[in-house]
């Protein structure tokens, strides 16, 4: 059965504004890529002279985009220099303003994050695409139900981590509920797993999977490459 | 220093900011709304609610004085003197369109995965625990609900029930989790903002919730409360909703 002129109309406003936010993510990474190139003029790990003015790619990243709640870079373990932070992560806090977000790097330590086994940087690093990774509740990190955009990162072509940033579920909604809205019966946005990351009433909350072959439900799969995501509805 | 994470927050959260007076007003205004307090009642004397709530007599009195304004109390002289509760408060409508307005769905959805967790354990444990006369009052209190006539009295009667079937569980704690859950969510559900919320279902919930605790069934319990708040808070979503996302049905995009 073809979908209706108001499912397909929603699916693309989905896929345009999600695309519009990996395009984002694409050039911050980038752009911090190509911070670090011309700091590191040819040597090959990642030390503290590297780092200089390299937060202004996600302060500058963070003023344009409103939706992100934090963005920045995650280094790759094995790229950095004795001493170097992991990341470089920063995020809007109260009254607007925008800081760094401190994280214990100490294996070991009872709050260590350790974002190398987290899915939004493995999965940058074993596929090399963009990745989308939520929603989830991001303990030890941000701590909030979130929604976290990745990008590989690479330096002189070799994967040094990824450039990322987080939107809470809380913001994303009234940004793109009114897109879903616009389909009359029950919908929602699916990540790559099945889970809703939004629906337009209380039959898909945020969080639960979503069986397939349910009579009258239909999916149809958004146009954001590699991320996996599709709009279901019912008929 | 890094600003602490939200969860490292919890443990730093600051003391609520609101001074101490008017999270007495809250406080006593609340447990009115929910029944815990009832009209023509006494409160204690001034000397021990000073105490109780770590205030000092000017503070204490500055609270009381809020709450004679507001109606909700009354104050006599002489010898069966003292501090009277005379009305419920009104309910707070724009208090409670703004709560609709500043939740997220997902949060919406929060309180109810903390409430189906509080709410199955404390039926399980009451069917284990309560006695034949605690099944006889929780069908007065179930009954009690659709014979409440405005919206302001729905709120205390179905906040009640739930609150008591914690007491049958005999657990202090999941019946003080109960308190909060109720004082958090209870007004949203009956403020006739949008669409009403229908006493007779809720009541005919409450009362097979009732026969399952009577004849000790937790499996079916604990399956009719998950079920009761899952209709609470799609009733919530949908409130929030149409309170949030009128224009955009009609708008499209």
């Amino acid at each position: 059965m073809k979908p209706t002129a108001e499912v397909v109309q929603a699916a693309s406003a989905l896929s345009s504004w999600l695309s519009g936010v990996c395009t984002e993510v694409n050039k911050l990474s980038s752009d911090v890529s190509t911070r670090l190139e011309r700091n590191l003029a040819g040597r090959s790990s990642v030390d503290s002279a590297a780092l200089e003015g390299l937060d202004e790619c996600p302060r500058k990243f963070l003023t344009k985009n409103s939706y992100a709640a934090g963005a920045g870079t995650f280094f790759a373990v094995e790229t950095l220099g004795e001493g170097v932070p992991a990341l470089d992560w920063w995020a809007r806090k109260e009254y607007g303003t925008i800081g760094r977000l401190d994280l214990d790097m100490t294996p070991g330590s009872s709050r260590y994050y350790d974002y190398e086994k987290l899915p939004f940087f493995s999965t940058a690093a074993s596929t090399g695409e963009q990745s989308m990774w939520g929603p989830y509740v991001d303990f030890l990190g941000f701590e909030e139900y979130i929604l976290t955009f990745a990008a590989p990162l690479g330096i002189q072509g070799r994967f040094s981590g990824v450039a990322a940033c987080d939107i809470r579920i809380k913001d994303l909604e009234p940004l793109i509920m009114p897109t879903l809205r616009a389909i009359s019966g029950d919908a929602a946005l699916l990540n790559a797993s099945n889970r809703v990351i939004l629906g337009n009433s209380g039959s898909y909350l945020v969080g639960e999977r979503i069986k397939s072959g349910q009579p009258n439900q239909h999916r149809m799969n958004l146009d954001v490459p590699h991320l996996g995501l599709s709009l279901i509805y019912m008929v | 220093m890094a600003s602490p994470s939200s969860f490292q927050s919890q443990i730093y959260r600051s003391l609520p900011e609101i001074e101490r007076a008017d999270a007495i007003v809250d406080r006593i205004t609340k447990a009115i709304g929910l029944g815990l307090l009832k009209v023509g009642e006494r409160l204690p004397p001034e000397a021990a609610l000073s105490e109780m709530f770590g205030v000092g007599g000017a503070t204490l009195r500055e609270a009381l004085g809020e709450l004679r304004e507001r109606g909700v109390v009354e104050t006599r002289r002489g010898r069966s003197g003292g501090t009277f509760v005379v009305s419920q408060p009104r309910t707070q409508t724009d208090v409670i369109r703004d709560w609709f307005l500043s939740t997220s769905i997902s949060e919406i959805r929060d309180i109810g995965d903390e409430h189906s967790a509080i709410a199955a354990t404390t039926v399980r444990l009451a069917c284990e625990r309560a006695e034949a006369h605690d099944c006889e009052r929780l069908q007065e209190l179930a009954r009690a609900l659709v014979l409440a006539d405005t919206p302001e009295v729905r709120a205390p009667a179905d906040s009640r029930f739930h609150i008591e079937m914690a007491i049958a569980a005999q657990s202090p704690r999941l019946a003080n989790a109960e308190i909060r859950l109720q004082e958090e969510t209870v007004q949203q559900l009956w403020t006739p903002l949008t669409v009403a919320f229908d006493p007779e279902q809720a009541t005919a919930e409450h009362l097979e919730l009732v026969r399952a605790v009577a004849q000790d069934q937790p499996e079916k319990a604990q399956k009719l409360v998950l079920e009761h708040i899952r209709r609470n808070i799609f009733h919530l979503i949908d409130k929030k909703l149409t309170l949030g996302y009128a224009q955009s049905n009609q708008d499209g995009q």
